[in-house]
């Protein structure tokens, strides 16, 4: 084993981008994404790769898509409230099929419609990894370009404050994954002769020659694209279900924390299991279906107003009592997660439901510390 | 088994610096580690809480512990954070001029430590932290001196090399002290029963 480095998830993230072969990244500086933007400046360039602090987060997007076409590993990241902003040139990528890694280093979890449903034009869908902890993040910061370069797809990355200052021991390992077709489609900044396309666009178009699918064909190919990638990139965790009567769901960091707690009602006798999706798109629905075949309840933990729990409804169609056990929940300083992360309030939420008592409301911690 | 370490106080007391520190010690020594700290804003004067997970195997704990068994205080201030958390029979390591203060409600093996005039004989009064280090290290055999002075040396920027031969007189004060008025061990790492067999 190679030597092991006390890093926080930021700096392991970096390092393991670098190590995948990241030449490019811009971002603007936002909590808790900024240490990933000082890792990558202090670090890409004697990489023999480029990191730009942009002016906004917009330009920074556009300026990874744009390295990305020319076929460099390539990468932007921000938080939710950031990647609102970049929405369109995401869009783009997926339909103009450029290989886009965005990491979205979230302040709480209220981000799990934008990275799932998309907020661009088109159909489309973004693969989303959502790793539990930095050792999952390292994995995860490989396999978000794999696949973005296998499909030609942006991939979001979606990671979180815990995950970016947690310190842990790592010796950053690669995973071994499948080779890549070659990069035959990047643009190489010539005007003509060399028999590559001259440039990359959404409507499917093409050359005098060889005019192309037109909107129609080509937006019906995406499409189809996503259909594919949807039945190939599924991922989930899951323990203790085959005898469960309920299972709670969880993604990320809240995923780790239910694992947790379930692990703890087991020994008390509680006959409970948890399911995480790794993939919030695709969501793995038919492995939650399977997981909760014997139960009867489902209890959905995370951090916002219900969000990941509308696919979970979806997966099970009805034949569950299904009840959310958290809510919106943000720390007012933007430096911490929201104070609903926390074993001891998850396991009062579970054992609230499982006795058909009222859930306790948090108190709202108010901006008073901060003005 | 994983040893679960709150290290808690006022920021600027060098809380987080004892937790990297620890941490790094075990993990030069192969151990699995996770440092977690816990402040809403980097500022002087407010709580400062630090979260070390050490153990053999990859760690299981969570970032913000649910529960812990052994804890340093350096402050009775914001303690109520770390206190709450406490598994009753916890060790907890406190500096000697707040230690009185620290309210015992769990049934807590509370260990006085003189840090600051341990650090003041060793030259500076800031080594205080690396005095209650020592001490951490003979009560519990979690890591040894020799690493955590080897941590403290690497975390030091060049200029402020001239401190390493203190901070190491001062872990060794806190060993010796720990020693001479509580004995080796008397609160094992968890993992060291694991490592004998």
């Amino acid at each position: 084993m190679s030597k092991m480095r006390l890093l926080d998830g930021s700096e392991a993230i970096a390092e393991a981008a670098i190590m995948a072969g990241m030449k490019f990244y811009a971002g603007y500086p936002i909590a808790p994404a900024t240490e990933l933007l000082e890792y990558f400046a202090a670090k890409l360039p004697t990489a023999g790769g480029v990191c730009i602090n942009a002016d906004t987060e917009i330009e920074a997007v556009n300026m990874a898509l744009g390295a990305a076409q020319v076929g460099a590993r390539a990468a932007t990241g921000s938080c939710g409230q950031g990647l609102a902003l970049k929405q369109e040139a995401i869009a783009e990528a997926a339909l103009n099929e450029t290989p886009l890694v965005v990491f979205n280093m979230a302040r709480n979890q209220q981000d799990y419609f934008q990275a799932t449903r998309g907020g661009g034009w088109g159909d489309y869908h973004t693969v989303t990894l959502a790793p539990k902890d930095l050792h999952e993040a390292v994995e995860h910061t490989h396999l978000a370009f794999h696949i973005a370069d296998k499909y030609r797809v942006p991939v979001i990355f979606m990671g979180d404050n815990l995950i970016a200052r947690t310190q842990m021991g790592t010796s950053l390992p690669v995973p071994e994954l499948d080779p890549l077709p070659p990069k035959d489609w990047a643009l190489d900044g010539k005007m003509g002769g060399t028999g590559k396309s001259r440039w990359i666009w959404t409507f499917g178009g093409g050359k005098a020659g060889n005019p192309g699918l037109g909107p129609d064909g080509y937006w019906r190919q995406i499409a189809e694209k996503f259909e594919h990638i949807a039945r190939q990139e599924m991922r989930h965790e899951q323990g203790f279900c085959e005898d469960a009567e309920t299972v709670v769901v969880a993604f990320g960091s809240g995923g780790k924390y239910v694992e947790y707690v379930v692990r703890e009602l087991r020994e008390e006798g509680y006959k409970v299991g948890y399911f995480r999706p790794i993939t919030l798109w695709p969501f793995p629905g038919p492995a939650l279906e399977a997981a909760t075949r014997n139960a009867r309840n489902i209890f959905v933990f995370e951090l916002n107003a219900g969000q990941m729990i509308q696919d979970v409804m979806l997966s099970v169609e009805g034949r569950h009592r299904i009840k959310s056990i958290g809510g919106v929940s943000f720390d007012d300083s933007g430096l911490n997660i929201g104070p609903m992360m926390d074993a001891r309030i998850i396991r009062e939420r579970i054992l609230a439901q499982l006795n058909g008592e009222p859930i306790r409301q948090l108190p709202i911690s108010g901006m008073g510390a901060y003005l | 088994m994983e040893l679960k370490l709150f290290v808690s106080g006022i920021g600027g007391q060098g809380v987080q610096l004892i937790g990297k520190t620890i941490a790094l010690a075990a993990l030069t020594e192969g151990r699995h580690v996770m440092l977690a700290g816990e402040y809403g804003g980097h500022m002087r004067g407010g709580s400062s809480v630090v979260a070390v997970v050490i153990g053999l195997e990859p760690v299981r704990a969570l970032p913000n512990l649910p529960e812990a068994e052994m804890a340093i205080a350096l402050s009775h201030s914001y303690w109520e954070k770390v206190s709450t958390r406490l598994k009753s029979g916890s060790l907890i390591l406190a500096e000697e001029t707040i230690a009185a203060e620290l309210p015992n409600d769990g049934g807590h093996r509370i260990v006085s430590v003189p840090a600051i005039s341990l650090g003041v004989q060793a030259g500076n009064r800031l080594a205080a932290s690396m005095a209650m280090m020592g001490a951490f290290s003979e009560l519990t055999g979690a890591v040894s001196p020799e690493a955590l002075a080897e941590a403290m040396i690497e975390q030091l920027p060049p200029y402020r090399r001239q401190h390493a031969p203190t901070n190491q007189t001062a872990i060794q004060l806190g060993v010796n002290c720990a020693r001479e008025h509580y004995g080796s061990r008397v609160h094992p790492a968890p993992y060291l029963a694991e490592l004998a067999a």
